[in-house]
């Protein structure tokens, strides 16, 4: 009996034991946390979404199929996949628009890997000159809304001859005037969010480049290997997983992009969905949920490539040394030249641009620039501090006095960084326990479904949480709790990626020197872990911040436009009031700078800083 | 234990709907008692139940954040004490369907009362669901010649025109409603996926009386410009039996398809009024709501002068742009019904009230009275002219809504008739290819 009662004892106290054992480590009981709040937070919208593709809506055409077919006006219906699928208007609202989307998406992964990836090896491991000026500047675009450069394209390109509009600044000046393909499409939409995330590819490819060991590449060197061998057979497998990431970050979210294909005329399966959603609600749905699929397909990807990945570990504490390669006396300015023109019009004549915009009389009225006279020239979308008497603003104040647009700053402000000090955090921690735990199942799925949400276009988040939060029990519609737990969900992989591409490199011998002398936990993250991957961490924390200023595809649908800048500055540019967008565009970047400015004075480190300095 | 668990969820279930229904009834009958009661009555009302308190509006126009300072001041003018605050959303993209229908499944809703445009959707989302409710008030009806009750349709705050507008700093000229849809003319529009009053305005042109007027602008075409037309009159003959129109519906559908697959889209209508008054735009046109014209400053390449408004030039045959509704309504859930019914009966019966919308060319109040004190205050049908009595900038002499209606054969929304074609007529615009500038 006694012997019996042992033997209980024992089987749970091995028990107990073995739950104690897993729980001392601090990984595991981040992965269990955050293992189920993020799988609540990321499956209940895609089943809110799914459901929405099964019911019927009325005055749509799911109701109006069904009504035809058995009387029903409510309940649920297949209607919306059979219509979808199989009726005439298949071809225009499904196939043409998911080819156009898939186009977008791999020519922005192409665009944007090669001018962010070149840079970066430029920047990071050449030694070419004004680096730091080329790092500082090539950021910008991530930094401006996306669709800004698109406006920037049709200032620049349009013109009356070829698009029917107001002529752009090089047809009006010069008379030059572009051809149709250059001007709208594909071409220009995946050049512009090309753009836009080659700083993402910069800063995650430089990342490596910058914290590589450069021992294996001096190995190969002793060994009289050529550069191009060097390049190909060493240096690139060792940026081959920042690639990867890339392509999984940027695909996804040129997936998702509205504004860019919105603006230039690309009709992609977003553009689609809010041109389909008050007719045709539930096949809108199903557009969001193919964007899904997406997500989901190219996360299995990712998992197949980390499982067959070889492991590099590029930081070893052994060696600090890069070798840079010689461009030459000549080539070095050569090449720096080149990048400073081509960053000039990514990044600075945008802002220029932006500015004179400002103080036009009339929105893309240039008049100023044919004739010299300042009288061509107001304030007033500055100044205005009224508006009863018409002073040509469509009834708004000034921007110094305009309520809407500094209540939208503020807004802005709140959901940017709730979002970044949240997502930063959660994904900073995942990354690190599941780099401590990559062999586990749980800990892989963890890293998946925290990773999910960003593999999900934008744009079909927000439908689906939009879906999930709007309800009866439970509706933040247009609050910022919504948009902080969106963008939350949304750009933790921004930082659990950063995190986990940073640890993956961090040797196990420098963690496990301080377990050994019993240093707790806490301490070994804030003494060892965090300074040594310090900017990449910091990145972590400075993407989802950057990204939510300006993010508009994800919060378009969850509030209206006055609530934060994005939704205020599509709504003026979408009026066609340029000199106000503008406005916000600058204020923005401002903002931006000023933020990354005091990172940078508080931590010494910031989103280039880590690459370019 | 379970058993009582069980019974006291059921009670509590039941209570709750019966407090659910009673919110909607509750609602219904106030606007019953409301459309008896003179605006200084609905205002001692509103007076008693807003006192203090949030009132949360949602519209199409930002304007309704301009009235309602207007009327909390009127509203102060019978109690100086009173107080209320106030938000006012304005959603885009179509989104204000969606956030009343989450609103609706609220006990009491957030959104007191709301202004909104689409008839088509208003019918067949927001009023066969019952999510919204229409108030009439009084003076209104009275304004308008009707007796208590007598009214059917929604209330209408204003009318707003959307005219044909070209650019006359070349020699073209469009005298004929078909000659927006010739052969090579792209003009700019507001695209229809993204504004759908613009789609209504195609459904309407299916019903009898515009396409008859359609059939009489093309008899009036000189012979040599006919034969294009006609080949899509006749290639889209079967289409009107089909979708079972009128005699004159073949020239409806081939204006319609001429229309869809020739216009240039744009996100919005400031920026077709940009590109028209500038001098680089010759020969250009644009279909756009005619107040944009307010804001344009002169300079040396833009000039209101630079564009001519069709419908004014002589000899303008056929329909000169078309006209829709903001429409006024009172959430079935509305926590603050009395409230509403003050603020709808202050728009629509005071010249203050309609101020916010009023002080526009182009928008026409609902209400004859008030239409006709707008306009001895803002004096839109001589906007134009200069200080010394010439004309300065004739487009901006607005004639009014009597002439734009029976003179510009302006085409009027219907909400019940769009709704019944929205999956005819609809479907079969939703299959023409749109113009891509190929």
């Amino acid at each position: 009996m006694v012997k019996q009662e042992t033997q209980q004892v024992s089987a749970f106290t091995i028990r107990m034991n073995k739950v104690k054992t897993y729980f001392s480590k601090p990984q595991n009981v981040i992965l269990l946390i955050f293992g189920i709040i993020l799988t609540i937070t990321t499956v209940a919208p895609i089943v809110a979404i799914v459901q929405d593709t099964f019911t019927i809506h009325p005055g749509t055409i799911d109701a109006n199929l069904e009504k035809k077919a058995s009387g029903r006006t409510s309940g649920f219906t297949l209607m919306n996949y059979i219509d979808l699928f199989t009726s005439k208007l298949a071809k225009k609202n499904l196939w043409t628009p998911l080819l156009n989307t898939v186009y977008l998406a791999v020519g922005t992964c192409v665009v944007s890997i090669l001018f962010g990836g070149i840079v970066a090896f430029l920047i990071t491991r050449t030694n070419m000159a004004w680096r730091k000026y080329i790092s500082s500047i090539f950021i910008f675009p991530y930094i401006m809304p996306q669709w800004t450069l698109a406006v920037v394209w049709q200032n620049l390109f349009n013109s009356n001859k070829v698009t029917g509009t107001s002529n752009g600044l090089l047809a009006s000046l010069f008379g030059i005037t572009m051809p149709k393909w250059w001007c709208q499409g594909l071409f220009p939409s995946l050049v512009v969010l090309g753009l836009h995330y080659a700083p993402f590819a910069y800063i995650l490819i430089g990342g490596i480049f910058k914290n590589m060991d450069a021992n294996l590449e001096e190995a190969a060197t002793i060994l009289d290997t050529p550069k191009w061998k060097i390049m190909t057979r060493v240096t690139l497998p060792m940026v081959k997983p920042a690639i990867l990431s890339t392509i999984l970050l940027v695909f996804g979210s040129a997936m998702g992009s509205y504004p860019v294909p919105h603006y230039l005329g690309l009709t992609t399966l977003s553009t689609k969905y809010i041109s389909m959603n008050s007719k045709y609600t539930g096949e809108a749905s199903i557009l969001a949920i193919i964007m899904m699929i997406f997500g989901v397909a190219i996360m299995m990807v990712n998992q197949m490539s980390l499982t067959s990945r070889k492991s590099y570990t590029t930081v070893t504490g052994k060696s600090g040394q890069i070798s840079k390669i010689n461009l030459g006396k000549t080539g070095r300015y050569v090449i720096a030249i080149i990048l400073v023109i081509l960053t000039f019009f990514t990044s600075i004549f945008p802002i220029i641009s932006f500015a004179f915009e400002t103080f036009l009389p009339n929105p893309g009225d240039y008049s100023f620039l044919y004739t010299g006279d300042t009288k061509n020239l107001t304030t007033k979308w500055w100044a205005t501090s009224e508006n009863i008497t018409e002073n040509g603003l469509y009834g708004q104040m000034g921007i110094l006095h305009n309520k809407t647009i500094w209540t939208a700053f503020f807004g802005t402000l709140l959901v940017s960084v709730a979002c970044m000090l949240t997502a930063g955090t959660i994904g900073t921690l995942v990354g690190y326990a599941v780099s401590k735990d990559r062999r586990s199942k749980w800990a892989n799925y963890v890293n998946s479904v925290a990773f999910l949400p960003y593999l999900m276009p934008s744009i079909a988040v927000g439908v689906a949480y939009f879906i999930l939060l709007s309800g009866e029990k439970l509706n933040l519609f247009n609050t910022y709790w919504i948009l902080i737990i969106v963008g939350t969900v949304k750009y933790i992989p921004f930082a659990s990626r950063s995190a986990l591409n940073s640890m993956l490199q961090l040797s196990g011998e420098i963690e496990e020197a301080a377990i050994i002398q019993d240093i707790p936990w806490i301490k070994r993250m804030t003494r060892i872990i965090i300074p040594i991957q310090k900017s990449s961490i910091i990145s972590g924390y400075l993407l989802p911040f950057m990204t939510c200023l300006r993010e508009l595809s994800l919060f378009m649908l969850l509030c209206v436009q006055g609530f934060i800048l994005s939704t205020t500055l599509d709504y003026f540019d979408e009026m066609g009031l340029y000199a106000f967008s503008s406005g916000i565009n600058l204020i923005l970047i401002i903002t931006i700078l000023v933020f990354n400015a005091i990172v940078n004075k508080v931590t010494g480190a910031s989103l280039d800083e880590g690459i370019g300095g | 234990m379970k058993k009582f668990v069980v019974v006291l969820l059921a009670l509590l279930m039941a209570m709750s709907l019966c407090m659910a229904a009673s919110a909607r009834e509750d609602v219904e009958e106030v606007i019953e008692q409301a459309q008896t009661m003179t605006l200084e009555e609905l205002a001692k009302k509103a007076i008693e139940e807003s006192n203090g308190k949030m009132f949360y509006g949602v519209g199409n126009s930002s304007r309704g954040k301009s009235a309602l300072p207007l009327f909390i001041d009127y509203l102060k003018t019978i109690d100086p004490s009173y107080n209320m605050e106030f938000e006012w959303q304005q959603p885009k993209n179509n989104k204000i369907f969606d956030q009343l229908t989450a609103d609706s499944l609220k006990e009491t809703g957030t959104f007191t009362m709301v202004l909104i445009q689409d008839g088509n959707q208003i019918e067949s989302k927001m009023v066969q669901t019952g999510i919204l409710d229409t108030f009439i008030p009084k003076e209104w009806a009275e304004a308008n010649g009707y007796a208590e009750g007598e009214y059917e349709g929604y209330l209408p705050l204003q009318t707003l025109n959307k005219i044909f507008e070209y650019n006359c700093t070349g020699e073209k000229t469009y005298d004929n409603v078909w000659d927006f849809v010739a052969e090579g003319e792209h003009g700019l529009f507001m695209d229809i996926d993204s504004e759908v009053v613009g789609k209504n305005f195609l459904y309407m042109l299916t019903a009898d009386k515009y396409a008859d007027a359609l059939k009489d602008a093309f008899d009036a075409l000189p012979e040599n410009e006919k034969p294009y037309f006609e080949a899509v009159i006749e290639e889209v003959e079967e289409d009107a039996y089909d979708l079972d129109l009128g005699e004159n519906g073949a020239y409806a559908l081939a204006w319609i398809k001429l229309w869809v697959e020739s216009y240039n889209a744009q996100t919005d209508d400031g920026p077709i009024c940009n590109t028209l008054v500038d001098k680089s735009a010759t020969d250009q046109f644009g279909l756009l709501v005619y107040s944009k014209l307010r804001s344009v400053e002169e300079s040396d390449s833009v000039s209101k002068n630079n564009i001519k408004v069709a419908a004014y030039e002589d000899g303008y045959k056929g329909f000169g742009g078309y006209g829709y509704c903001h429409y006024l309504f009172v959430t079935d859930n509305s926590p603050m019904p009395w409230t509403a019914c003050a603020f709808i009966a202050y728009m629509t019966e005071t010249v203050d009230g309609f101020s916010a919308w009023g002080k526009d060319l182009g928008g026409y109040s609902s209400n004859p009275k008030v239409a006709e004190a707008n306009e001895e205050r803002f004096h839109h049908m001589t906007g134009g002219m200069a200080e010394d009595g010439t004309v300065a900038f004739a487009a901006m002499n607005d004639r009014g809504y009597d002439w734009w209606v029976n003179e510009g054969g302006l085409v009027l929304e219907d909400p019940v008739y769009c709704d019944e074609v929205s999956f005819t007529v609809g479907s079969w615009i939703e299959m023409l290819d749109k113009y891509s500038g190929e």
